[in-house]
């Protein structure tokens, strides 16, 4: 009963005018970038942050606002996979492969009406568990001493690479690349300048949203122009927009299943949204596909995997709120905003900022039912938003991304770190190196090196205190025993051929 | 080949901070100090990135020298923003970088330098007179300080 007076007070907060509008205008914003292709959750959500900041909204606003915009994209992403046969963005992929053939049908109604109630079950799940199992998690938490959270960290870089397909040395390499930048600027604990070169710029070290924004944002802008810019598809027209509900409702246990599947695949660091839908896709398959008609246009195909897409990315907040530690691509972007707000998430979060924990919680149940809403009658506007042309769309979020940055600070001189971490990006996503560990290791480096010196400090300089507890023991055994799945699992790939490879962007 | 390359670069950059790491001098009632904490990534990472040289795995497509030479154009261009920035003010800057990429993504000229005309002064207006965000209309070469 605890929880629903939490929740309570989280709807008074949720319910200013402000935190409404902002809701609105994120779950619109959200939809509409999900929908287009090449916009995703983290590079929609990147380029919106600075605009946050530069606005003043506090804390909690700003993570509704995001947090909309979040599930906005997910909500979306299965439009262009429907009409387009390109998914609007990454975990949307699954959706196309009964999606595109049902629209070819003639379903293209039902297919975005059921993929539309699937995206509402799993999201609201997601919510639930959100709700339910995150107070859980962060009262656990509460017992880590500076040694346990070193070894969390250290956790966090081990999954969050993902664990299909990749080189799990390309993670780490990546997580040592942020950790560097991270000790960039003055020592907060001895005052020594480090690796400054003397730039008075550097001092305060690398501005953790001006680095992902160019590595998330820019670096798409210079993958967009090596794909062929002409030959667009064009969408299959749709002449009704009604959707028959009995056939939505014949896919209602597909739904609940890959909801369940999601959330599991979220809660779980390392395995975002992209992973969340797979899962649902394959367990959707396996269990429903006597006739063999996966693949071919069958509902259950589409509800499944968009069910286990909302499901997964509602539960990657869990990790990232309870202890601080984010699931997937987008929910380290949304803990960049935060901890450049100070606010440190984790389980001190829940007791002393309850406003913005339930808060949140609160205007998501509210999100998602404005999103159902935009999302089966009013989705003729997205669909005809969907296809403004690359050419058109691109410079306008360079220069918003640019007007973001610059309001931040009025500074030049991030604009240019933002465009050569743009370039940094482009490089090392070509070359297979996931960005998302790097982001994490230049937000959580300091607060890492923080821990470490804490708990030697207390040691007196003893590095056995780092595996005094039993928590931290615990943690590095999960840790190696992850490492060792995903070295195994890179061998394995490695013999079979390639796989695809299925990374959290 | 990239790869190696990619591993030969991120071995000097380890190695380089890794020694500098080394010159900060450790003070007192701090047991660390900041000189451990960057050599305990320091060496990971030379060791990962040596494996990478010896061991590498992937191969990369790099575009062919028509669209690299685009996507240099396009850097030029966003360089070129931040540099110009300032002395032009916010309009004609925003002006010339949306013209341009929208030039540089395919479209029409005529057609990108108009929404160039038209979303440039749009973009300022909404900014800097509806959201309140300072940005100068025109630049330090128009305005006498």
């Amino acid at each position: 009963m605890e929880i629903l007076s939490l929740l309570g007070q989280g709807f008074v907060v949720a319910l200013s005018p402000l935190n409404i509008a902002l809701l609105l205008m994120g779950c619109f914003v959200g939809t509409l970038l999900g929908a287009l292709p090449g916009l995703g959750p983290v590079n929609g959500v990147a380029v919106l942050i600075p605009l946050t900041f530069a606005f003043g909204f506090n804390p909690t606003s700003s993570m509704i606002l995001l947090s909309a915009v979040y599930f906005g994209c997910m909500y979306g992403g299965r439009i262009s996979s429907i009409l387009l046969n390109i998914p609007g963005d990454e975990p949307a992929i699954m959706t196309t492969l009964d999606g595109y053939p049902m629209a070819v049908q003639g379903q293209a109604a039902n297919a975005l009406a059921i993929s539309g109630v699937a995206s509402f079950i799993g999201a609201t799940t997601a919510v639930i568990g959100l709700s339910l199992f995150a107070p859980i998690l962060a009262r656990a938490a509460i017992h880590f001493g500076p040694a346990d959270y070193f070894a969390l960290y250290i956790l966090a870089f081990a999954t969050i690479g993902g664990i299909a397909g990749v080189d799990p040395r390309k993670t780490l390499l990546s997580a040592l690349i942020g950790l560097l930048l991270a000790t960039v600027g003055l020592d907060p604990i001895s005052g020594v300048p480090r690796y400054t070169f003397d730039s008075f710029h550097l001092y305060d070290g690398i501005e953790p949203i001006v680095a992902l924004v160019g590595l998330f944002a820019i670096s798409e802008i210079l993958m967009l122009l090596e794909k062929s810019l002409k030959n667009r598809p064009k969408a299959i027209p749709v002449s009704s927009w009604l959707p028959q509900w009995g056939t939505i409702w014949r896919t209602r246990w597909a739904m609940l299943r890959g909801s369940g599947v999601g959330f599991v695949a979220g809660v779980l660091p390392g395995a975002g949204a992209s992973l969340g839908s797979f899962m649902s896709y394959v367990a959707e398959k396996q269990t429903s596909n006597k006739k063999g008609t996966f693949g071919k246009g069958d509902p259950r195909g589409v509800a499944a995997p968009e069910a286990g897409n909302n499901a997964a990315s509602g539960g990657a907040l869990i990790p990232m709120l309870s202890l601080g530690v984010p699931g997937s691509g987008t929910t380290a972007v949304l803990l960049a905003m935060l901890i450049s707000l100070n606010v440190q998430p984790g389980p001190l979060l829940f007791e002393r900022q309850p406003d913005l924990v339930w808060g949140l919680v609160a205007s998501l149940y509210m999100a998602n039912i404005t999103l159902l809403f935009l999302n089966l009658p009013m989705i003729g506007i997205f669909t005809r938003l969907m296809m403004t042309p690359t050419w058109a769309l691109m410079p306008i979020v360079a220069a918003v991304t640019f007007v973001g940055v610059y309001g931040i600070s009025n500074s030049v001189f991030d604009l240019k770190m933002m465009v050569f971490f743009g370039l940094v990006g482009y490089l090392l996503r070509k070359m297979d190196v996931s960005l998302v560990p790097l982001v994490l290791g230049l937000l959580l480096g300091g607060d890492m090196e923080r821990n470490l010196r804490r708990a030697m400090s207390i040691s007196d300089g003893d590095w056995s205190i780092l595996i005094a507890s039993p928590i931290s023991v615990g943690l590095y055994i999960v840790t190696v025993a992850f490492l060792m799945l995903s070295v195994w699992l890179a061998v394995r790939d490695h013999r079979q051929a390639k796989s695809a490879p299925l990374t959290e962007e | 080949m990239s790869i190696r390359i990619l591993g030969v670069a991120l071995f000097v950059i380890a190695a380089l901070y890794t020694r500098q790491a080394g010159t900060y001098a450790v003070t007192f009632g701090d047991v660390l100090g900041p000189t451990v904490f960057p050599i305990i990534l320091g060496i990971p990472m030379m060791l990962l990135s040596a494996s990478l040289v010896v061991f590498p795995s992937g191969q990369v497509d790099w575009p062919a020298p028509q669209r690299i030479r685009r996507q240099l154009a396009a850097l030029a261009v966003l360089v070129g923003y931040t540099i110009t920035l300032e002395p032009l003010g916010f309009p004609l800057a925003t002006f010339l970088l949306i013209a341009l990429i929208g030039i540089i993504l395919g479209g029409a000229p005529w057609r990108s330098l108009l929404l160039g005309v038209i979303m440039a002064p749009a973009l300022w207006a909404l900014f800097d007179q509806v959201l309140g965000l300072p940005l100068d209309f025109l630049g330090d070469l128009f305005v006498a300080h």
